[in-house]
Protein backbone atom coordinates (compact mmCIF):
# COMPACT_ATOMS: atom_id res chain seq x y z
CA UNK A 1 0.00 0.00 0.00
CA UNK A 2 1.66 3.13 -1.16
CA UNK A 3 -0.66 5.50 0.60
CA UNK A 4 0.46 7.14 3.75
CA UNK A 5 -1.68 8.52 6.52
CA UNK A 6 -1.07 11.91 4.97
CA UNK A 7 -2.80 10.85 1.81
CA UNK A 8 -5.63 9.50 3.84
CA UNK A 9 -5.98 12.80 5.56
CA UNK A 10 -6.40 14.55 2.27
CA UNK A 11 -8.89 12.02 1.03
CA UNK A 12 -10.92 12.00 4.17
CA UNK A 13 -10.92 15.75 4.35
CA UNK A 14 -12.13 15.93 0.81
CA UNK A 15 -15.01 13.65 1.56
CA UNK A 16 -16.09 15.29 4.75
CA UNK A 17 -18.35 17.67 2.98
CA UNK A 18 -21.42 17.25 5.05
CA UNK A 19 -20.26 19.55 7.76
CA UNK A 20 -21.87 22.89 8.20
CA UNK A 21 -19.98 25.86 6.90
CA UNK A 22 -20.45 29.55 7.01
CA UNK A 23 -18.76 32.19 5.01
CA UNK A 24 -18.52 35.90 5.33
CA UNK A 25 -20.53 38.09 2.98
CA UNK A 26 -17.45 39.95 1.86
CA UNK A 27 -16.26 40.54 -1.66
CA UNK A 28 -13.38 38.22 -0.92
CA UNK A 29 -14.05 35.53 1.58
CA UNK A 30 -12.04 32.66 2.88
CA UNK A 31 -14.27 29.91 4.09
CA UNK A 32 -13.99 27.56 6.95
CA UNK A 33 -11.44 24.85 6.58
CA UNK A 34 -13.13 21.85 4.97
CA UNK A 35 -12.06 19.67 7.82
CA UNK A 36 -9.51 19.62 10.55
CA UNK A 37 -6.84 17.02 10.06
CA UNK A 38 -7.04 15.79 13.61
CA UNK A 39 -9.93 13.48 12.92
CA UNK A 40 -8.22 12.00 9.92
CA UNK A 41 -5.11 11.32 11.91
CA UNK A 42 -7.17 9.58 14.52
CA UNK A 43 -8.62 7.18 12.00
CA UNK A 44 -5.25 5.52 11.77
CA UNK A 45 -3.11 4.40 8.96
CA UNK A 46 -5.13 1.93 7.00
CA UNK A 47 -6.34 2.89 3.60
CA UNK A 48 -9.12 0.35 3.57
CA UNK A 49 -12.40 1.75 2.46
CA UNK A 50 -10.92 4.91 1.08
CA UNK A 51 -12.42 4.15 -2.28
CA UNK A 52 -15.74 5.44 -1.19
CA UNK A 53 -15.32 7.13 2.07
CA UNK A 54 -13.35 6.79 5.20
CA UNK A 55 -14.41 10.26 6.18
CA UNK A 56 -17.85 9.51 7.51
CA UNK A 57 -17.14 9.68 11.18
CA UNK A 58 -15.30 12.89 11.38
CA UNK A 59 -15.42 15.59 13.96
CA UNK A 60 -16.63 19.00 12.88
CA UNK A 61 -14.00 21.35 11.62
CA UNK A 62 -12.92 24.21 13.81
CA UNK A 63 -14.69 27.35 12.70
CA UNK A 64 -11.73 29.34 11.58
CA UNK A 65 -11.99 32.33 9.36
CA UNK A 66 -9.50 34.90 8.35
CA UNK A 67 -9.44 38.16 6.49
CA UNK A 68 -8.69 37.44 2.90
CA UNK A 69 -6.72 40.38 1.66
CA UNK A 70 -4.00 41.29 4.08
CA UNK A 71 -3.22 44.20 1.89
CA UNK A 72 0.34 45.15 2.36
CA UNK A 73 1.46 47.06 -0.64
CA UNK A 74 4.45 45.95 -2.59
CA UNK A 75 7.67 47.39 -1.25
CA UNK A 76 10.53 48.49 -3.39
CA UNK A 77 14.06 48.77 -2.11
CA UNK A 78 16.83 50.86 -3.56
CA UNK A 79 18.31 47.81 -5.25
CA UNK A 80 15.26 47.11 -7.38
CA UNK A 81 14.34 44.12 -5.33
CA UNK A 82 10.72 44.19 -4.32
CA UNK A 83 8.55 42.04 -2.18
CA UNK A 84 4.89 41.64 -1.45
CA UNK A 85 2.76 39.35 0.63
CA UNK A 86 -0.35 37.75 -0.80
CA UNK A 87 -3.65 37.22 0.87
CA UNK A 88 -4.15 34.75 3.63
CA UNK A 89 -5.73 31.71 2.06
CA UNK A 90 -7.13 28.48 3.30
CA UNK A 91 -4.89 25.61 2.27
CA UNK A 92 -6.83 22.81 3.87
CA UNK A 93 -4.46 22.25 6.75
CA UNK A 94 -4.80 25.79 7.97
CA UNK A 95 -4.30 29.28 6.76
CA UNK A 96 -1.27 30.69 5.09
CA UNK A 97 0.02 33.58 3.08
CA UNK A 98 2.86 33.73 0.62
CA UNK A 99 5.59 36.35 0.32
CA UNK A 100 7.23 36.92 -3.02
CA UNK A 101 10.46 38.73 -3.67
CA UNK A 102 11.29 39.78 -7.19
CA UNK A 103 14.03 41.54 -9.04
CA UNK A 104 12.38 43.34 -11.89
CA UNK A 105 9.82 40.86 -13.09
CA UNK A 106 11.83 37.81 -12.10
CA UNK A 107 10.78 35.95 -9.00
CA UNK A 108 13.79 35.41 -6.80
CA UNK A 109 12.19 33.86 -3.77
CA UNK A 110 8.86 32.65 -2.55
CA UNK A 111 8.40 32.04 1.13
CA UNK A 112 5.58 31.39 3.52
CA UNK A 113 4.84 34.66 5.30
CA UNK A 114 2.26 33.38 7.72
CA UNK A 115 1.16 29.91 8.54
CA UNK A 116 -1.48 28.86 11.00
CA UNK A 117 -2.03 25.15 11.11
CA UNK A 118 -3.39 25.07 14.63
CA UNK A 119 -0.29 23.32 15.91
CA UNK A 120 -1.44 20.02 14.48
CA UNK A 121 1.50 17.66 14.20
CA UNK A 122 0.19 15.90 11.12
CA UNK A 123 -0.29 19.13 9.26
CA UNK A 124 3.15 20.29 10.34
CA UNK A 125 4.70 17.22 8.80
CA UNK A 126 2.78 17.94 5.61
CA UNK A 127 3.96 21.52 5.69
CA UNK A 128 7.53 20.41 5.98
CA UNK A 129 7.16 18.17 2.98
CA UNK A 130 5.12 20.27 0.67
CA UNK A 131 5.98 23.87 1.24
CA UNK A 132 9.65 23.72 0.25
CA UNK A 133 8.58 21.96 -2.93
CA UNK A 134 6.02 24.59 -3.68
CA UNK A 135 8.52 27.35 -3.11
CA UNK A 136 11.06 25.69 -5.32
CA UNK A 137 8.69 25.04 -8.14
CA UNK A 138 7.11 28.46 -8.09
CA UNK A 139 10.50 30.05 -8.53
CA UNK A 140 11.75 27.68 -11.16
CA UNK A 141 8.62 27.51 -13.22
CA UNK A 142 7.71 31.16 -12.65
CA UNK A 143 4.35 29.58 -12.14
CA UNK A 144 2.63 32.82 -11.34
CA UNK A 145 1.44 32.88 -14.90
CA UNK A 146 -0.93 30.02 -14.31
CA UNK A 147 -4.48 30.54 -13.17
CA UNK A 148 -5.00 27.20 -11.53
CA UNK A 149 -3.76 23.66 -11.02
CA UNK A 150 -5.84 20.79 -12.33
CA UNK A 151 -5.80 17.82 -10.01
CA UNK A 152 -4.49 19.73 -7.03
CA UNK A 153 -7.34 19.84 -4.61
CA UNK A 154 -6.02 21.82 -1.77
CA UNK A 155 -2.51 22.71 -0.89
CA UNK A 156 -1.23 23.84 -4.23
CA UNK A 157 -4.39 25.71 -5.03
CA UNK A 158 -4.21 27.73 -1.86
CA UNK A 159 -0.56 28.43 -2.36
CA UNK A 160 -1.03 29.54 -5.93
CA UNK A 161 -3.88 31.83 -4.97
CA UNK A 162 -1.89 33.67 -2.38
CA UNK A 163 1.07 33.73 -4.73
CA UNK A 164 -1.04 35.34 -7.40
CA UNK A 165 -2.16 38.11 -5.10
CA UNK A 166 1.40 38.79 -4.07
CA UNK A 167 2.56 38.91 -7.67
CA UNK A 168 -0.28 41.14 -8.66
CA UNK A 169 0.85 43.63 -6.07
CA UNK A 170 4.26 43.56 -7.69
CA UNK A 171 2.79 43.98 -11.14
CA UNK A 172 4.24 40.70 -12.33
CA UNK A 173 2.27 38.72 -14.77
CA UNK B 1 5.83 35.31 -18.05
CA UNK B 2 8.92 37.32 -17.55
CA UNK B 3 7.06 40.16 -19.20
CA UNK B 4 9.65 42.60 -20.37
CA UNK B 5 9.60 46.13 -19.04
CA UNK B 6 8.62 46.16 -15.46
CA UNK B 7 5.68 48.21 -14.51
CA UNK B 8 3.19 48.72 -11.78
CA UNK B 9 0.11 46.58 -11.49
CA UNK B 10 -1.51 46.98 -14.86
CA UNK B 11 -3.65 45.10 -17.31
CA UNK B 12 -1.16 42.22 -17.20
CA UNK B 13 -1.84 41.55 -13.56
CA UNK B 14 -3.20 38.08 -13.12
CA UNK B 15 -5.14 38.52 -9.91
CA UNK B 16 -8.86 38.31 -10.51
CA UNK B 17 -11.11 41.24 -9.69
CA UNK B 18 -13.40 39.00 -7.69
CA UNK B 19 -11.97 35.98 -5.92
CA UNK B 20 -14.12 33.74 -3.82
CA UNK B 21 -13.33 30.49 -2.07
CA UNK B 22 -16.52 28.60 -1.46
CA UNK B 23 -16.58 25.56 0.83
CA UNK B 24 -19.14 23.27 -0.78
CA UNK B 25 -19.51 19.70 -2.03
CA UNK B 26 -16.97 18.44 0.45
CA UNK B 27 -14.20 20.57 -0.90
CA UNK B 28 -13.42 24.12 -1.81
CA UNK B 29 -14.54 25.73 -5.05
CA UNK B 30 -12.64 28.78 -6.23
CA UNK B 31 -14.48 31.36 -8.29
CA UNK B 32 -12.37 33.96 -10.07
CA UNK B 33 -13.90 36.77 -12.11
CA UNK B 34 -11.96 39.18 -14.30
CA UNK B 35 -13.54 42.45 -15.40
CA UNK B 36 -10.72 43.89 -17.47
CA UNK B 37 -9.75 46.36 -14.78
CA UNK B 38 -13.08 48.11 -14.73
CA UNK B 39 -14.99 48.50 -11.49
CA UNK B 40 -16.96 45.38 -10.80
CA UNK B 41 -20.58 46.00 -11.79
CA UNK B 42 -23.23 45.09 -9.25
CA UNK B 43 -24.72 42.69 -11.75
CA UNK B 44 -21.57 40.58 -11.55
CA UNK B 45 -22.19 40.05 -7.85
CA UNK B 46 -25.75 39.02 -8.57
CA UNK B 47 -24.44 36.42 -10.99
CA UNK B 48 -21.87 35.32 -8.45
CA UNK B 49 -24.69 34.74 -5.99
CA UNK B 50 -26.49 32.63 -8.59
CA UNK B 51 -23.33 30.63 -9.25
CA UNK B 52 -22.92 29.96 -5.53
CA UNK B 53 -26.54 28.86 -5.36
CA UNK B 54 -25.93 26.42 -8.21
CA UNK B 55 -23.08 24.83 -6.28
CA UNK B 56 -24.96 24.55 -3.02
CA UNK B 57 -28.05 23.18 -4.69
CA UNK B 58 -25.95 20.51 -6.41
CA UNK B 59 -24.51 19.64 -3.02
CA UNK B 60 -27.97 19.40 -1.43
CA UNK B 61 -29.41 17.27 -4.23
CA UNK B 62 -26.52 14.98 -5.09
CA UNK B 63 -24.53 14.50 -1.91
CA UNK B 64 -24.15 10.86 -1.01
CA UNK B 65 -23.00 11.99 2.44
CA UNK B 66 -26.17 13.86 3.26
CA UNK B 67 -28.55 11.17 4.37
CA UNK B 68 -31.67 12.95 3.24
CA UNK B 69 -30.42 14.19 -0.11
CA UNK B 70 -32.55 13.05 -3.07
CA UNK B 71 -29.66 10.97 -4.41
CA UNK B 72 -29.09 9.29 -1.04
CA UNK B 73 -32.79 8.44 -0.89
CA UNK B 74 -32.68 7.17 -4.46
CA UNK B 75 -29.73 4.95 -3.62
CA UNK B 76 -31.62 3.48 -0.68
CA UNK B 77 -34.63 2.85 -2.87
CA UNK B 78 -36.83 5.19 -0.86
CA UNK B 79 -37.78 7.22 -3.92
CA UNK B 80 -38.02 6.39 -7.59
CA UNK B 81 -36.09 8.28 -10.22
CA UNK B 82 -39.32 9.98 -11.24
CA UNK B 83 -39.68 11.35 -7.71
CA UNK B 84 -36.27 12.99 -7.72
CA UNK B 85 -35.65 16.57 -8.88
CA UNK B 86 -35.20 17.07 -12.63
CA UNK B 87 -31.50 17.77 -12.03
CA UNK B 88 -31.00 14.14 -11.03
CA UNK B 89 -32.53 12.80 -14.21
CA UNK B 90 -30.53 15.27 -16.29
CA UNK B 91 -27.26 14.21 -14.69
CA UNK B 92 -28.02 10.51 -14.98
CA UNK B 93 -28.78 10.94 -18.67
CA UNK B 94 -25.44 12.72 -19.08
CA UNK B 95 -23.77 9.93 -17.12
CA UNK B 96 -25.30 7.33 -19.41
CA UNK B 97 -23.99 9.23 -22.41
CA UNK B 98 -20.51 9.36 -20.89
CA UNK B 99 -20.69 5.66 -20.03
CA UNK B 100 -21.48 4.86 -23.64
CA UNK B 101 -18.80 7.19 -24.96
CA UNK B 102 -16.15 5.55 -22.77
CA UNK B 103 -17.07 1.97 -23.49
CA UNK B 104 -18.13 1.56 -19.86
CA UNK B 105 -14.92 2.79 -18.27
CA UNK B 106 -17.00 5.49 -16.64
CA UNK B 107 -20.01 3.81 -15.08
CA UNK B 108 -21.88 5.29 -12.11
CA UNK B 109 -24.15 2.25 -12.12
CA UNK B 110 -21.24 -0.05 -11.30
CA UNK B 111 -20.32 1.76 -8.10
CA UNK B 112 -20.66 0.04 -4.73
CA UNK B 113 -23.87 0.95 -2.96
CA UNK B 114 -25.94 1.71 -6.00
CA UNK B 115 -25.90 4.32 -8.72
CA UNK B 116 -23.48 7.08 -7.77
CA UNK B 117 -23.19 10.08 -10.11
CA UNK B 118 -20.64 11.76 -7.84
CA UNK B 119 -17.96 11.41 -10.51
CA UNK B 120 -19.98 13.60 -12.83
CA UNK B 121 -21.64 16.02 -10.46
CA UNK B 122 -18.70 18.13 -9.36
CA UNK B 123 -17.71 19.02 -12.88
CA UNK B 124 -21.30 19.43 -13.97
CA UNK B 125 -22.04 21.79 -11.10
CA UNK B 126 -18.88 23.80 -11.66
CA UNK B 127 -19.75 24.13 -15.34
CA UNK B 128 -23.26 25.31 -14.46
CA UNK B 129 -21.81 27.78 -11.96
CA UNK B 130 -19.48 29.13 -14.62
CA UNK B 131 -22.32 29.45 -17.10
CA UNK B 132 -24.22 31.48 -14.49
CA UNK B 133 -21.30 33.90 -14.19
CA UNK B 134 -20.85 34.73 -17.84
CA UNK B 135 -22.37 38.01 -18.95
CA UNK B 136 -21.71 41.68 -19.52
CA UNK B 137 -18.90 43.15 -17.48
CA UNK B 138 -17.07 39.84 -17.23
CA UNK B 139 -14.05 39.44 -19.49
CA UNK B 140 -13.01 36.17 -17.93
CA UNK B 141 -14.32 33.75 -15.36
CA UNK B 142 -13.04 30.55 -13.87
CA UNK B 143 -14.57 28.01 -11.51
CA UNK B 144 -12.08 25.63 -9.93
CA UNK B 145 -13.79 22.77 -8.13
CA UNK B 146 -10.92 21.11 -6.31
CA UNK B 147 -8.76 20.93 -9.38
CA UNK B 148 -11.50 20.43 -11.97
CA UNK B 149 -11.70 23.75 -13.77
CA UNK B 150 -14.21 25.42 -16.07
CA UNK B 151 -13.32 28.75 -17.63
CA UNK B 152 -14.64 31.29 -20.08
CA UNK B 153 -13.24 34.36 -21.76
CA UNK B 154 -9.69 35.28 -20.83
CA UNK B 155 -7.77 36.25 -17.68
CA UNK B 156 -5.99 39.06 -19.50
CA UNK B 157 -6.54 40.73 -22.87
CA UNK B 158 -5.89 38.12 -25.48
CA UNK B 159 -4.17 35.86 -23.00
CA UNK B 160 -5.04 32.21 -22.61
CA UNK B 161 -5.94 30.41 -19.44
CA UNK B 162 -2.82 28.58 -18.40
CA UNK B 163 -3.60 25.68 -16.10
CA UNK B 164 -0.92 23.49 -14.59
CA UNK B 165 -1.49 19.77 -14.17
CA UNK B 166 -0.61 18.45 -10.73
CA UNK B 167 2.19 15.92 -10.48
CA UNK B 168 0.65 12.63 -9.36
CA UNK B 169 3.91 11.67 -7.66
CA UNK B 170 4.29 14.77 -5.56
CA UNK B 171 1.91 16.59 -3.30
CA UNK B 172 3.15 19.94 -4.47
CA UNK B 173 4.57 19.50 -7.92
CA UNK B 174 3.33 20.18 -11.40
CA UNK B 175 3.87 17.91 -14.37
CA UNK B 176 2.57 19.92 -17.34
CA UNK B 177 0.95 23.21 -18.30
CA UNK B 178 -2.06 23.38 -20.60
CA UNK B 179 -3.75 26.24 -22.40
CA UNK B 180 -7.42 25.81 -21.66
CA UNK B 181 -10.34 27.50 -23.37
CA UNK B 182 -13.30 25.77 -21.72
CA UNK B 183 -12.49 23.10 -19.16
CA UNK B 184 -9.90 20.72 -17.73
CA UNK B 185 -10.34 17.85 -15.30
CA UNK B 186 -7.80 15.55 -13.68
CA UNK B 187 -8.47 12.26 -11.94
CA UNK B 188 -6.37 9.91 -9.93
CA UNK B 189 -3.83 12.30 -8.53
CA UNK B 190 -1.91 12.20 -5.31
CA UNK B 191 -4.42 14.11 -3.25
CA UNK B 192 -7.53 12.25 -4.32
CA UNK B 193 -6.15 9.10 -5.85
CA UNK B 194 -7.75 6.39 -3.82
CA UNK B 195 -11.38 6.95 -4.64
CA UNK B 196 -11.65 5.63 -8.18
CA UNK B 197 -13.33 2.31 -8.77
CA UNK B 198 -12.84 0.10 -11.81
CA UNK B 199 -16.37 -0.63 -13.08
CA UNK B 200 -15.15 -3.89 -14.61
CA UNK B 201 -13.90 -5.32 -11.33
CA UNK B 202 -15.65 -3.24 -8.66
CA UNK B 203 -12.28 -2.69 -7.05
CA UNK B 204 -10.46 0.54 -6.35
CA UNK B 205 -7.58 1.20 -8.64
CA UNK B 206 -6.27 2.99 -11.69
CA UNK B 207 -4.06 2.02 -14.59
CA UNK B 208 -2.28 5.35 -14.70
CA UNK B 209 -1.20 7.67 -11.91
CA UNK B 210 -3.26 10.52 -13.24
CA UNK B 211 -5.43 11.34 -16.22
CA UNK B 212 -6.31 14.78 -17.51
CA UNK B 213 -8.97 15.72 -20.04
CA UNK B 214 -9.64 19.08 -21.68
CA UNK B 215 -12.79 19.89 -23.58
CA UNK B 216 -15.91 22.00 -23.99
CA UNK B 217 -17.85 20.77 -20.95
CA UNK B 218 -16.41 20.13 -17.50
CA UNK B 219 -18.97 17.54 -16.45
CA UNK B 220 -18.09 15.39 -19.42
CA UNK B 221 -14.38 16.13 -19.07
CA UNK B 222 -14.58 15.00 -15.45
CA UNK B 223 -16.22 11.73 -16.46
CA UNK B 224 -13.74 11.18 -19.27
CA UNK B 225 -10.81 11.82 -16.92
CA UNK B 226 -12.19 9.22 -14.55
CA UNK B 227 -12.55 6.71 -17.38
CA UNK B 228 -9.04 7.49 -18.59
CA UNK B 229 -7.53 7.08 -15.13
CA UNK B 230 -9.27 3.78 -14.56
CA UNK B 231 -8.88 2.37 -18.07
CA UNK B 232 -5.45 3.75 -18.85
CA UNK B 233 -3.95 4.44 -22.21
CA UNK B 234 -6.37 2.22 -24.10
CA UNK B 235 -9.02 4.88 -23.37
CA UNK B 236 -6.94 7.69 -24.92
CA UNK B 237 -8.18 7.08 -28.47
CA UNK B 238 -11.77 7.07 -27.22
CA UNK B 239 -11.24 10.47 -25.61
CA UNK B 240 -9.43 11.87 -28.62
CA UNK B 241 -12.24 10.67 -30.85
CA UNK B 242 -14.79 12.84 -29.06
CA UNK B 243 -15.23 16.22 -30.68
CA UNK B 244 -13.27 18.86 -28.78
CA UNK B 245 -11.82 16.56 -26.11
CA UNK B 246 -8.16 15.71 -25.55
CA UNK B 247 -6.45 13.54 -22.97
CA UNK B 248 -3.16 13.19 -21.10
CA UNK B 249 -2.03 10.32 -18.90
CA UNK B 250 0.93 10.35 -16.53
CA UNK B 251 2.50 7.31 -14.95
CA UNK B 252 4.08 7.34 -11.54
CA UNK B 253 7.53 7.03 -13.10
CA UNK B 254 6.92 10.21 -15.08
CA UNK B 255 6.27 8.65 -18.48
CA UNK B 256 3.23 10.05 -20.21
CA UNK B 257 0.95 9.76 -23.21
CA UNK B 258 -1.38 12.27 -24.80
CA UNK B 259 -3.78 12.59 -27.67
CA UNK B 260 -2.10 14.30 -30.63
CA UNK B 261 -3.88 17.63 -30.17
CA UNK B 262 -3.61 17.95 -26.39
CA UNK B 263 -3.31 21.72 -25.77
CA UNK B 264 0.04 21.96 -24.03
CA UNK B 265 1.12 25.53 -23.37
CA UNK B 266 4.41 26.60 -24.93
CA UNK B 267 7.08 24.83 -22.92
CA UNK B 268 4.40 22.97 -21.03
CA UNK B 269 4.85 19.35 -22.06
CA UNK B 270 5.86 16.97 -19.27
CA UNK B 271 9.33 16.65 -20.75
CA UNK B 272 9.81 20.40 -20.89
CA UNK B 273 8.42 20.97 -17.42
CA UNK B 274 10.65 18.22 -16.03
CA UNK B 275 13.69 19.85 -17.61
CA UNK B 276 12.70 23.24 -16.27
CA UNK B 277 12.16 21.93 -12.77
CA UNK B 278 15.42 20.02 -12.88
CA UNK B 279 17.13 23.36 -13.08
CA UNK B 280 17.36 23.84 -16.81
Amino acid sequence: MRRTPIVLAATAAGLAGVLGFHTKPAKVAVGVSPAGTTGAAATGGTAAGSSTGSGATRAPAPATTAPARSSSAGRRSATGTRSATGSVVNYNYGLMSVKVTASGTKITSVTIATLDDGGNSLSQSIDQQSIPLLEQQAVRAQSASIQGVSGASYTSAGFVQSLQFALSKLGIK
Amino acid sequence: MNAGPQGPADERAVAPDVHRIEPVMGTVVVVDIYTGGDPVPADVYRRLARARAVLHRADAVFSTWKRESPVSRLRRGEVSLEETPPDVREVLELCASARDATGGWFDPWAMPGGVDPTGYVKGWAAQKALDALVGSGVTGALVNAAGDIACSGSPSPGGPWRIAVADPSSRAGIVAVAEVTRSIATSGTYERGAHLVDPRTGLAGTRVASATVTGPDLGRADALATALAVGGDEVLPLVGGLEGYEGLTVQRDGTWSATPAFPFAAGGTPDEVARLLAGG
